[in-house]
């Protein structure tokens, strides 16, 4: 009994050492090859730049459908994660609006959306910076029929409300409600905000080891920081852009740029328009005798 | 050796043989490796390719050439250049996008690698 159970059980044992041979030969010693794979088997690392690569192709070369293509098969959170992470890179680095507009196009044709982009969405109005509740009067044609033998319709104005357009989902302005029916309060025109801001202060700052730097903090009437207001440095030929509330460890209204002494600056606001400052120029802070020479930086305060 | 161990040795070997080829159906075919984590140097050809276009389109809106140049040493540590090169001209060859081919040609000048093929598309596609 005993010989003819050991010599069913060789096969078995047989088998079992052959299968554990097969397996490590097959899964440590010779795995299958790794070759010809696809974006979406990278490392997390890459697969990020890979998205980034696209996107900054789609940059250059406008083409939404390659764009598309080349990121077809990736998970939407590796690209969501990775465009959000090149917008507000360049955002903050202060990178030309023509990009970061090209970005944002693309990062909507995908389904991508951070805070970082709402400057550079394409409106068709420019919403603006406090919403404003303004409906208009528009008249309609109503047919008004008197029982006559000859009916005819007759123009009449009627006021119905026209909601303003739409702010983008992600604004994180109110979005204005006006009921639908009901008279029509007159509207009570309030400018934007951004054409009431004037330099409220101006000082230097004169701190030791910091970069030169023109620092600009945008407050609405409240003293409150304001975010997302697009602030130009413009000097004899260049321009640099800078959005409000990037930097939100120095606040929600702060914004700044790197200066160099000897350049004449002006900084505007919203569009490239009117200046408010002209003529600012980077000077050298007034220092104690044999202490070391030192520039300054400047703060600009805006409000209405 | 006795006849029995003789027969328990072929049984078992047989067994072996079998467990082995399962071994390898399984391990190969039916539950191979699965790999992730991959670097972009075992991508398939086309991804290469289409990966060295992105970082010479790339190099036109960052400016970084220390960046191209780590992005292509991924593909090719010794000499990253010439895999720049060699796409260019495989594409004038085969008569691939103009624009590519300039943009992968001003990548290759950059990196100090042009060649008289590549010359007539750095001032854009001819």
């Amino acid at each position: 009994m005993s010989t003819l159970s050991s010599l069913r059980a060789a096969p078995i044992i047989g088998l079992v050492i052959g299968l554990a041979l097969g397996l490590a030969y097959t899964w440590v010693i010779a795995p299958v090859e790794l070759v010809n794979t696809y974006p979406a088997l990278l490392r997390t690392d890459y697969r990020w730049d890979w998205v980034r690569l696209a996107a900054l192709s789609y940059v250059a070369d406008g083409d939404m459908e390659r764009a598309r293509a080349r990121l077809n098969g990736l998970k939407h959170e590796d690209v969501a994660g990775a465009m959000r992470a090149l917008i507000e890179e360049y955002t903050a680095a202060g990178r030309s609006a023509d990009i970061l507009r090209r970005l944002t196009t693309l990062a909507e044709a995908l389904d991508v959306h951070t805070p970082a982009m709402l400057v550079y969405l394409r409106t068709p109005t420019s919403p603006p910076l406090v919403p404003v509740s303004t409906p208009s009067l528009t008249p309609t044609l109503t047919p008004s029929c008197t029982p006559t033998p000859s009916c005819t319709p007759s123009p009449t104005a009627t006021p119905t409300l026209t909601p303003p357009p739409t702010p983008h989902a992600f604004s994180p302005l109110s979005t204005p409600t006006i009921e639908p029916t009901g008279t029509p309060l007159p509207p009570t025109p309030t400018p934007p905000l951004l054409s009431r801001l004037r330099v409220v202060e101006q000082e230097q700052i004169c701190e030791p080891g910091q970069r030169v730097h023109i620092e600009v903090v945008v407050r609405d009437e409240r003293g409150a920081g304001v975010a997302g207001v697009e602030i130009w440095l413009t000097w004899p030929g260049g321009a640099d852009r800078a959005v409000t509330g990037l930097k939100p460890q120095h606040g929600a209204g702060y914004a700044d740029f790197n200066a160099e002494p000897g350049v004449s600056y002006a900084l505007s606001i919203g569009e490239l328009g009117m200046p408010l400052v002209t003529g600012l120029r980077i000077e050298p802070c007034p220092v104690e005798e044999g202490e070391n020479p030192l520039m300054g930086s400047w703060r600009i305060v805006l409000g209405p | 050796m006795n006849k029995r161990t003789k027969q328990w040795l072929l049984r078992a070997a047989v067994g072996a043989v079998v467990g082995l080829v399962l071994g390898f159906i399984i391990g190969w075919w039916l539950w191979p490796v699965q790999y992730t984590n991959t670097a972009p140097v075992v991508l398939r050809q086309d991804y290469r390719d289409d990966y060295i276009v992105m970082i010479a389109t790339a190099y036109e809106v960052e400016e970084d050439l220390e960046q191209a140049r780590e992005r292509l040493k991924l593909l090719d540590p010794r000499e990253p250049a010439t895999l720049v090169v060699e796409l260019a001209e495989r594409l004038i060859e085969a008569g691939g996008d103009a624009d590519d081919i300039a943009r992968l040609a001003r990548l290759a000048w950059a990196l100090g690698a042009t060649t008289s093929t590549l010359i007539p598309y750095l001032e854009g596609p001819p």
